[in-house]
């Protein structure tokens, strides 16, 4: 699963006739839907790096703003989400073939 | 955002309900993946890189995380079975 995908790859359609045929409900539901999830996605994203880089970067009594660390910091942490990633859907695939899950 | 009408929901025939239905399921399951996804890398990330100098992982630091993710997958498999023995 690549990191772009928690940002929501499909388009969300705007400014439907007050009139909706059952597809097109569908259609917005699943759009709306993967578009909710996807904000979630980002926001527990942007609320742990902060929180992890905050800590590694800035130190009371946090007089100085620390962009540069907070920049490598937020590098650095979205190739380990890849990393963790990958390690977690081989472990997920292992499993399904070795018949435990 | 344009809003769908309790009106056009309740219009929905069977079969796109079981294909809403169906969507859900697999959202939900690739939701719950995301999500253990997010926690590994905040505990992993905690443990296993020591400082921010270089934004790429070092070797060691991808071998830390790898095994970090592995062993919190066999713990928690492993506190699992304990707790089924002692129900």
């Amino acid at each position: 699963m690549a990191l772009t995908s928690i940002f929501g790859g499909s388009s969300s359609s705007s400014g439907t006739p007050a009139t909706s045929s059952p597809s097109d409900v569908k259609t917005q539901l699943k759009s709306q839907i993967s578009q909710e999830l996807a904000i979630a996605n980002a926001t527990e994203l942007v609320n742990k790096v902060t929180e992890n880089c905050f800590e590694k970067c800035l130190n009371a009594p946090y007089a100085a703003s620390q962009d540069n660390c907070v920049d490598q910091c937020l590098a650095k942490y979205m190739r380990s989400w890849n990393a963790i990633s990958k390690a977690y859907i081989n472990r997920i695939q292992q499993a399904s073939v070795n018949g435990e899950i | 955002m344009s809003s769908i009408s309790q009106n056009d929901l309740s219009n929905l025939d069977d079969g796109s309900k079981k294909e809403i239905m169906t969507f859900l399921e697999s959202e939900n399951s690739k939701q719950k993946v995301q999500m253990s996804i997010h926690q590994f890398t905040n505990l992993c990330f905690k443990n296993c890189i020591s400082n921010v100098q270089n934004a790429d992982l070092s070797s060691q630091e991808e071998q830390c995380l790898n095994n970090c993710v592995n062993r919190f997958l066999d713990t928690n498999i492993r506190i699992v079975k304990g707790l089924q023995s002692i129900q």
